[in-house]
């Protein structure tokens, strides 16, 4: 689905050169729930915007599908964003101005592939995601929890191959994190939604099936949940963020 | 919602607000600048301000800078529209809008809002100028010269204002969603302008720096004048006034970032300074234009009390109630004619003196002046017969004024004003006279000028000696002057108001010349260029300032006619109706950069309430009483206020006493400069006050959109 390799990335402040990302690789398969963790400064925010196309790398390949992203002109790139990514940002990133149906259906309305189709699927979305109630409210009137789950059923109103999430709970109380979390496990099991995360949250991270972690802009460390409890798992993630705190 | 023009429309309802602020800008800005510019090109004013003219000059100069200023606001105002509005536009390409598709809606919007406001400001700019100027007619004076009429090339100016905003609108637009980096996109919104600190000497250096900018500005054109003899280019002068723009900019910098309260009110003012200082550099250039604006303002609306002030005491102080003269050869009532006209009247004639004069030619030195490649140069040039002026015996001086002046043979006076001396440009001191039309020639030696107001300009010999050099001069160099006084002065105004009629329809077309037209003067012109520019025809071409008969009552015929009659209650009952269309346009001038300077205070007020609503809410959620956030939404909006009105007023009010103290022969302000400066003190109070209740309406409209409530207020509820 999602194949990165060998992707270098650096900013330039100044005459100073910081290099953030030096030679990450990373494959995510279709149907996949992947979490990248790592310290502040370790290029986890960097590596998702490269992968969005938000920022250019540097160096190296991502390829979606068979679809290599840095080859691919704006209007692509515009393409792929709206047809083949969904994405879910930390702060929501809702327009108040639209309703919540609304705010779902966007994706559908900038593409042009607005249909009757689109807009039961929005509706479907909103049951699926017990936001239905709320689907006709502006964002200013619903909580943080209701906006992020509106933001995710956003992101997989165009059916995308892969949703990328920039820390998602990272602005929500733990019941709201957990209803988020929770909407992720069902657009997987009922939607079959490929899911790439970044987040900070050994809790949220514990749902995934796999775990990236990210160090001084490499991959340190990748863990797979298998078949362990998600407590088991969680523990697992704890002992190896302590671990690189030692090194 | 089916379509994106859709969601921006849905959009646009929602922040109706941010649309509205953007219109309004550009509608009033294209508005202001219309009505100014139909007003400045229309031939009722071009007519009564001469071309080369300081005032055409100072209504140019004001101009300019209520455009700068309309520029500044107009694209501020777009600034801040695209920056709140690039959040929804990052989400869109975030969510995969091309770039294409977005500029496609953003510019829809943009060229509905900028052509839009424009055109319509365009289009009640000159009906606005109208308006007012009818209103001022109506209320304050009227007269046939005042009807207004509008150049249509004036709109062209108008328009290359409208496509300006429009561009600047559309570029800044193009700007926002060209920005390679999305992220940088959605985060426009909460970016802040961070000045870089600023060190306290930049106060106290800038105030030194605008001191020293003005003096130099004002007084270094004359320096080259008088010293160098080179009339130098005004790019060039104008670069010595550069020192007070960086001053200025250093002065609000400092009030902006530090503040003047010392490391007392740093933590009390912590809120609302710091606020300002992180949209800085915004806000001080800000405060630049209005600083700026206000004291162009001021500028043009000291004009009627300093003018008024002036007018109205020489006429109180002139010697004669009635004095005028006229060439000899002119059927001009006199004697008993204008006793019995008088009679007609009821006016009594206390004292009656009709004395003659004569035109004679005087040597003196001028600047002869050469073109060249730094600018005009002049050099001295002596000449025995430079020009004439009308020339009396002392005799009849003394019978005109009842002084006392005894002169011996061989000796010559200049009559100097009492007020402003020489005026810079008289002359008295003369060794030859000369007879124009025999060439005979008198050596004389001049003693201490005299003053007075009436015959400024002229000289007195010695009876003899006047007698003996004006033998052989037919009647048109020769003049008579009448001086009366009446009994109740006050109440003689028909009768003033016949006798110039009078005296304007029985002069003929010989005499219908400008005051500088000077015989001897146009000889000599016209042997060495072919040409007298003085001359009605090219009086007319060049400046536009000539004198017509049929338009005797209009304020060019009376101030540029040689045979102005000087009628004390004529003067003083029709100074305004006279002056009308000078005052009343700098009224207007003033009027709109007033209206620009309160239009740019309450958008930047309205600002601090559109991109600070969530720091006032962090700071209830901090737990901050309602007392303390008035008076942070006060102090922000006190600073939009009360900086660049102090600064602009104390500026352009210091530089008009350094211009009344070096305008004279002597460094000092004459008793009618000083009542004009106390007038214009009285319009600052008055104009303040204006500006405090606008004040007063801008803080309630911040402080209900932030929902801050005054304390008091709160308290009595």
């Amino acid at each position: 689905m999602l194949t990165v390799e060998n992707l270098h990335k650096s900013y330039q402040v100044g005459k100073t050169t910081y290099e953030v990302l030096k030679g990450v690789s990373l494959e995510v398969a279709d149907g996949e729930f992947v979490a990248v963790m790592g310290p502040s400064g370790s290029g986890k925010t960097t590596l998702l915007n490269c992968i969005s196309c938000y920022i250019p790398a540097n160096e190296g390949s991502i390829r979606l599908g068979e679809t290599e992203l840095a080859r691919l002109d704006e209007d692509a790139l515009a393409q792929v964003r709206n047809k083949k990514l969904g994405f879910v940002f930390q702060d929501f990133l809702l327009l108040d101005g639209l309703t919540v149906r609304q705010n779902i259906l966007l994706p559908a309305i900038i593409g042009e592939s607005i249909s009757q189709q689109a807009e039961e699927r929005a509706d479907q979305l909103c049951e699926v995601f017990g936001i239905g109630r709320i689907r006709e409210k502006y964002p200013a009137e619903i909580s943080g929890g209701e906006k992020q789950r509106t933001a995710v059923a956003r992101a997989l109103i165009n059916h995308p191959l892969l949703i990328l999430a920039d820390e998602p709970t990272g602005n929500l109380d733990s019941k709201s994190s957990r209803a988020v979390i929770s909407t992720f496990q069902q657009a997987q099991e009922s939607l079959n939604a490929t899911i790439f995360m970044v987040t900070h949250d050994s809790f949220a991270a514990s749902f995934c099936d796999r775990v990236v972690i990210l160090r001084d802009g490499v991959v340190w460390q990748v863990l797979s949940k298998g078949a362990q409890p998600r407590e088991n798992f969680q523990d697992q993630l704890l002992d190896a963020i302590r671990e690189m705190g030692k090194e | 919602m089916k379509h994106f023009s859709q969601v921006y429309a849905a959009l646009r309802r929602r922040n109706r607000k941010q649309y509205a602020l953007l219109t309004g800008c550009c509608f009033f800005s294209v508005l202001l600048i219309t009505a100014y510019v139909c007003m400045m090109r229309s031939p009722t004013i071009l007519t009564v301000l001469p071309e080369g003219g300081d005032s055409r000059k100072q209504v140019m100069m004001i101009f300019v800078l209520a455009v700068i200023g309309c520029a500044v606001f107009t694209t501020y105002a777009a600034a801040l529209f695209l920056r709140q509005k690039s959040q929804e536009n990052g989400i869109f390409l975030a969510l995969g809008a091309s770039r294409k598709q977005v500029q496609g809606e953003l510019f829809r919007e943009l060229g509905i809002i900028s052509v839009g406001s424009c055109a319509l400001g365009a289009i009640l700019g000159a009906p606005l100028a109208w308006l007012l100027w009818q209103l001022f007619r109506l209320c304050v004076v009227d007269t046939d010269e005042m009807a207004l009429r509008f150049d249509p090339q004036a709109y062209l100016l108008a328009l290359a204002f409208s496509a300006f905003v429009i561009v600047v609108t559309f570029l800044l637009g193009h700007r926002s969603i060209r920005r390679t980096n999305i992220i940088d996109i959605v985060q426009e919104s909460h970016k802040s302008e961070p000045i870089r600190d600023v060190p306290r000497w930049y106060g106290p250096l800038g105030i030194a720096l605008v001191a020293v900018g003005c003096i130099l500005g004002y007084l270094m054109p004359n320096f080259f004048i008088l010293k160098l003899r080179w009339y130098a280019p005004s790019a060039l002068t104008a670069l010595f006034y550069l020192p007070a723009l960086v001053g200025l900019y250093m002065l609000l910098l400092h009030t902006v970032v530090n503040g003047w309260g010392g490391r007392r009110r740093q933590y009390k003012d912590l809120i609302s300074t710091s606020m300002m200082k992180f949209q800085g550099r915004q806000t001080v250039r800000n405060m630049l234009v209005m600083t700026l604006l206000i004291a162009g303002a001021y500028f043009g609306s000291f004009y009627a009390p300093m003018m008024g002030s002036s007018s109205l005491m020489g006429y109180a102080s002139r010697p004669v109630d009635y004095a005028y003269h006229f060439r000899a050869d002119q059927d001009i009532p006199q004697g008993q004619e204008v006793q019995a006209m008088a009679a007609e009247y009821g006016v009594e004639i206390t004292r009656y003196v009709q004395v003659p004069m004569v035109r004679l030619g005087y040597d003196g030195t001028y600047a002869k002046e050469t073109e060249g490649p730094l600018g005009v140069t002049t050099e001295p040039v002596y000449l025995e017969l430079l020009g004439s002026q009308p020339f009396l015996s002392v005799s009849d001086y003394n019978a005109l004024t009842g002084d006392s002046l005894h002169l011996q043979p061989g000796q010559a006076v200049g009559i100097v004003d009492p007020i402003n001396g020489t005026g810079g440009f008289f002359d008295p001191d003369i060794t030859i006279v000369t007879n124009p039309v025999t060439g005979e020639r008198l050596s004389v030696e001049s003693v201490d000028p005299v003053a007075h107001q009436t015959l400024f300009g002229y000289y007195i010999l010695n009876d003899q000696d006047l007698e003996q050099i004006s033998q052989g001069l037919p009647l048109d160099w020769q003049e008579e002057m009448v001086f009366f006084d009446v009994k109740n002065c006050d109440d003689t105004y028909y009768f003033a108001k016949d006798l110039f009629h009078t005296i304007v329809d029985r002069s003929g077309p010989e005499v219908e010349v400008v005051d500088s037209w000077d015989p001897v003067d146009r000889e000599r012109q016209i042997q060495e260029t072919g040409s007298y520019i003085m001359d009605p025809e090219n009086v007319k071409e060049g400046t536009g300032a000539d004198v017509d008969y049929a338009m005797r009552d209009s304020s060019t015929f009376r101030m540029y006619w040689q045979y102005m009659p000087q009628f004390r209650v004529l003067d003083q009952t029709e100074f305004l109706r006279t002056m009308a269309v000078f005052i009343l346009l700098f009224v207007f001038v003033s009027i709109v950069c007033f209206a620009a300077v309160i239009i740019i205070a309450y958008t930047r007020c309205m600002t601090i309430a559109l991109t600070n609503r969530k720091v006032y809410d962090d700071l209830r959620h901090l737990g901050a009483p309602r007392k303390y956030l008035y008076q942070s939404v006060r102090g922000q909006v006190k600073r939009v206020f009360l900086t660049p009105t102090l600064v602009g007023t104390i500026l352009i009010y210091g530089f008009y006493i350094l211009i009344m103290l070096f305008n004279g022969d002597s460094v000092e302000i004459s008793i009618t400069e000083a009542v004009g400066l106390l007038a214009s003190l009285g319009l600052i109070v008055l104009v303040s006050l204006l500006l405090y209740g606008v004040y007063r309406m801008s803080l309630k409209r911040v402080c209900s959109a932030l929902d801050v409530q005054r304390p008091g207020k709160q308290q009595r509820a």
